[in-house]
């Protein structure tokens, strides 16, 4: 799937100014909130508190990975910084220009510089319309003739790895993957500095995944863009991320270059989400230990008291009831939201058996070489 | 061996009639599964993984058209009467499916619906069912059982929901579960949680497991065989250390390497298979995968390979099956 980069990509790698070590987005205490309404007079009867309080930055050309289970607020943070959703309340700067504060007008001249490509290609590419016209529709909206438009189709075509005669087949002609290279023309129709990708990759099987993963790649190199990338498969967010955040019930639990968040978490939480999931290596991954988390995810419309991670946190103590954690730096770069942060190689287990606590954990049978053995064999231990 | 035997299948096809022509699900798939072991069958969507699973258990519409062998303890699956059929549903094997709202009736409570599926196939009354309902949820690990018997299952969580599944699949101690994507809907932190509770389960039951799923490092923890599929078709199966480090068919190499792995300190770029699975009306002659493979040669595009034998229990479906060039997995690690 890897096409040269031919002559069309004039039409986008214009000049772009650089801008490194200032960010080119700044989130500060970002708040989202959800009313949730009953009765017949739709009254407010509860808040579901989707974000709240989030804190980020992305740096030109760079890739800040946003993990979290569902109800995390990962989604609604991203379309929060580009205002698909009204945030509630805090700060949006782009290239140091508040966003929150646009005028429509102004607004709609900054979504040209940020894009977002959504995780369902097959709901976020309009049935009705020929390729030709999903991907240049921003064009026109911004402005642009048909006849301008027309050879930066074909150009944004083949950036993506589709060919020009695509333009005028329906999305239903094209597959899960070949839709989110739509998706993707679509975004970069204006040339964004940055891309907010929502769960790009969670649609698609492992073989396509590695394609768009490796566009994307591409795209970036090319192109100088920063993306926002959502996700919820953490193999996925270390591969594609330069930092990585990581979210629990619309708070940031955890910041860190990826290398050093996934080798060496300082939040529990963190922690059990790496340890939960599987590694596609049998003498590995039967070596391994994985705690098992007890409980459900809370509602975000009734987040605990304290530190939110406390009901299912087998380190939790009487003071993260109460007194809610804030990010601090433990090493450089790499901030956390724990009063008891694990020390760089200490490990959940070692400190849940130091407290004397109990906890499940996941932990399968080698395999026998002789070729009877047993596999799957969970063990309890703590 | 035949004592060991639990479910054995041959050449087992299945074709759907519909307006775009005929597509064929599953074409000529062989395999069998002995007692108390977990075969894992891996595939992406349209690997026809789903739909072996479902002609074995005779849940396909009528538009299916199934062919071949299969014999569950002896009887033979596809001939059987729908009676009969339901007898060994439930009793005999037992299905967790991927979505458990599909797989429980939002009108009745949990508990009514496990006890109904006792007493499908066990004659107790309705009291003593219902007993044993909050032992299997217990058994589940749902908090409070004795309580949430009485729940609907809306007002169960997701992962809540697929542990009473699993509590229905067990409670007329199966031989045989078929567990269609089992983890696949679920958080991160669930998908743990559920699949201690179906590998507990199955090590209490002494019950064999088909695990049909996509993602490999599932596979990896809990499978003693692994039956990888594509196009229809079984493309490899072996033990699991065979096929993940063996490396005798070409596709299993483009899936293995293909997934970014959590313990990866790198990133460089994936090593993708170019192009996209066949269409099952209209699949490629010779190897089904020679368009997308970095090995094929001309024979591919002619002959369609047999399932070679490349070890002890261990075929792979490619010409050069005994000739390719080394594997070594976990290279692109840079550990």
């Amino acid at each position: 799937m890897e096409r040269g980069w031919g002559p069309e990509m004039s039409v986008l790698s214009q000049s772009r100014p650089s801008q490194n070590g200032t960010p080119i987005l700044e989130v500060e205490n970002l708040v989202t909130h959800f009313p949730i309404r009953a009765g017949v007079l739709r009254r407010r009867v509860g808040t579901v508190f989707a974000v709240d309080g989030v804190d980020l930055h992305v740096y030109p050309h760079e890739t800040l990975g946003i993990v979290g289970e569902s109800g995390c607020g990962k989604t609604t943070l991203g379309r929060s910084i580009i205002r698909l959703i009204e945030p509630t309340a805090g700060v949006v700067r782009f290239n140091g220009e508040d966003v929150i504060g646009a005028e429509p007008k102004r607004m709609r001249e900054l979504r040209q510089e940020m894009q977002i490509v959504f995780q369902d290609p097959f709901a976020s590419l309009n049935p009705r319309m020929p390729v030709r016209d999903i991907i240049g529709e921003p064009l026109l909206i911004q402005g642009r003739t048909r006849k301008e438009v027309r050879p930066q189709v074909a150009g944004l075509l083949e950036v993506v790895g589709l060919s020009p005669e695509h333009g005028n087949r329906y999305p239903h002609e094209f597959s899960g993957g070949q839709r989110q290279r739509i998706g993707i023309a679509r975004a970069l129709a204006l040339k964004p500095s940055l891309i907010i990708l929502d769960e790009p990759v969670s649609a698609l099987d492992v073989s396509i995944q590695a394609q768009i993963l490796n566009l994307l790649e591409d795209l970036q190199d090319e192109l100088g863009l920063s993306y926002l990338f959502i996700a919820h498969d953490l193999s996925v967010v270390r591969h594609i991320s330069d930092r990585v955040l990581v979210m629990y019930l619309g708070r940031v639990a955890e910041v860190a270059d990826r290398n050093e968040l996934y080798d060496r978490p300082a939040h529990p939480y963190t922690h059990a989400l790496l340890s939960a999931v599987p590694i596609a290596d049998p003498d590995l991954e039967r070596k391994r230990q994985r705690i098992v988390l007890s409980g459900d995810l809370p509602s975000p419309a009734h987040p605990p008291s304290g530190c939110r991670f406390h009901t299912r946190c087998p380190i939790a103590q009487e003071r993260c009831t109460e007194t809610e954690p804030q990010l601090r730096e433990v090493r450089s770069g790499h901030w956390v939201a724990c009063h008891f942060a694990l020390g760089a190689g200490e490990t959940l287990l070692a400190r849940v058996e130091e407290l004397h606590r109990e906890v499940t954990v996941l932990a399968f049978d080698p395999i026998d070489t002789d070729n009877d053995g047993e596999a799957g064999h969970p063990v309890h231990s703590g | 061996m035949g004592e060991q035997r639990l479910l054995e299948v041959e050449n087992l096809s299945t074709s759907f009639t519909t307006e775009d022509g005929i597509v064929r699900a599953v074409s000529d798939v062989s395999f069998h599964v002995d007692r108390g072991e977990v075969l894992a069958v891996v595939g992406e969507s349209g690997s026809g993984k789903s739909v072996m699973a479902m002609s074995l258990m005779r849940l396909l519409p009528k538009n299916a058209f199934v062919t071949g062998w299969a014999s569950f303890e002896g009887r033979d699956l596809l001939s059987l009467s729908e009676a009969e059929m339901r007898k060994i549903r439930g009793r005999g094997m037992a299905m967790i499916f991927q979505d458990p709202m599909t797989a429980l009736n939002p009108v009745f409570t949990v508990g009514n619906q496990i006890a109904e599926a006792v007493r499908v196939h066990q004659s107790v009354s309705k009291p003593l069912a219902m007993k044993r309902a909050v032992e299997l949820l217990d058994l589940v690990g749902i908090p409070e059982p004795g309580q949430r018997v009485d729940s609907y299952p809306h007002e169960f969580s997701g992962g809540m929901r697929q542990r009473a599944v699993i509590a229905m699949a067990i409670s007329n101690d199966p031989q045989l579960l078929i567990a269609d994507e089992p983890t696949t809907a679920l958080d991160v932190t669930i998908q743990a949680q559920v699949l201690e509770v179906i590998i507990t389960v199955q090590r209490a039951t002494g019950a064999a497991m088909l695990l049909i799923t996509h993602d490999l490092g599932l596979v990896a923890g809990v499978a003693d065989r692994v039956q990888v599929m594509y196009g229809g078709r079984v493309f490899e199966s072996g033990d699991t250390r065979d096929v993940y480090y063996g490396g005798n068919n070409p596709y299993t190499r483009a899936l293995m390497r293909s997934v970014p792995r959590l313990d990866e300190r790198t990133s460089d770029r994936l090593s993708s298979v170019p192009g996209t699975p066949p269409s099952l009306i209209r699949l490629p002659r010779g190897c089904v995968f020679w368009p997308r493979c970095e090995f094929s040669e001309q024979v591919c595009r002619t002959t369609e390979p047999e399932l070679i034998q490349c070890g002890t229990d261990h075929v792979s479906r490619c010409h050069f099956a005994t000739t390719l060039p080394e594997f070594e997995y976990g290279a692109r690690l840079g550990a």
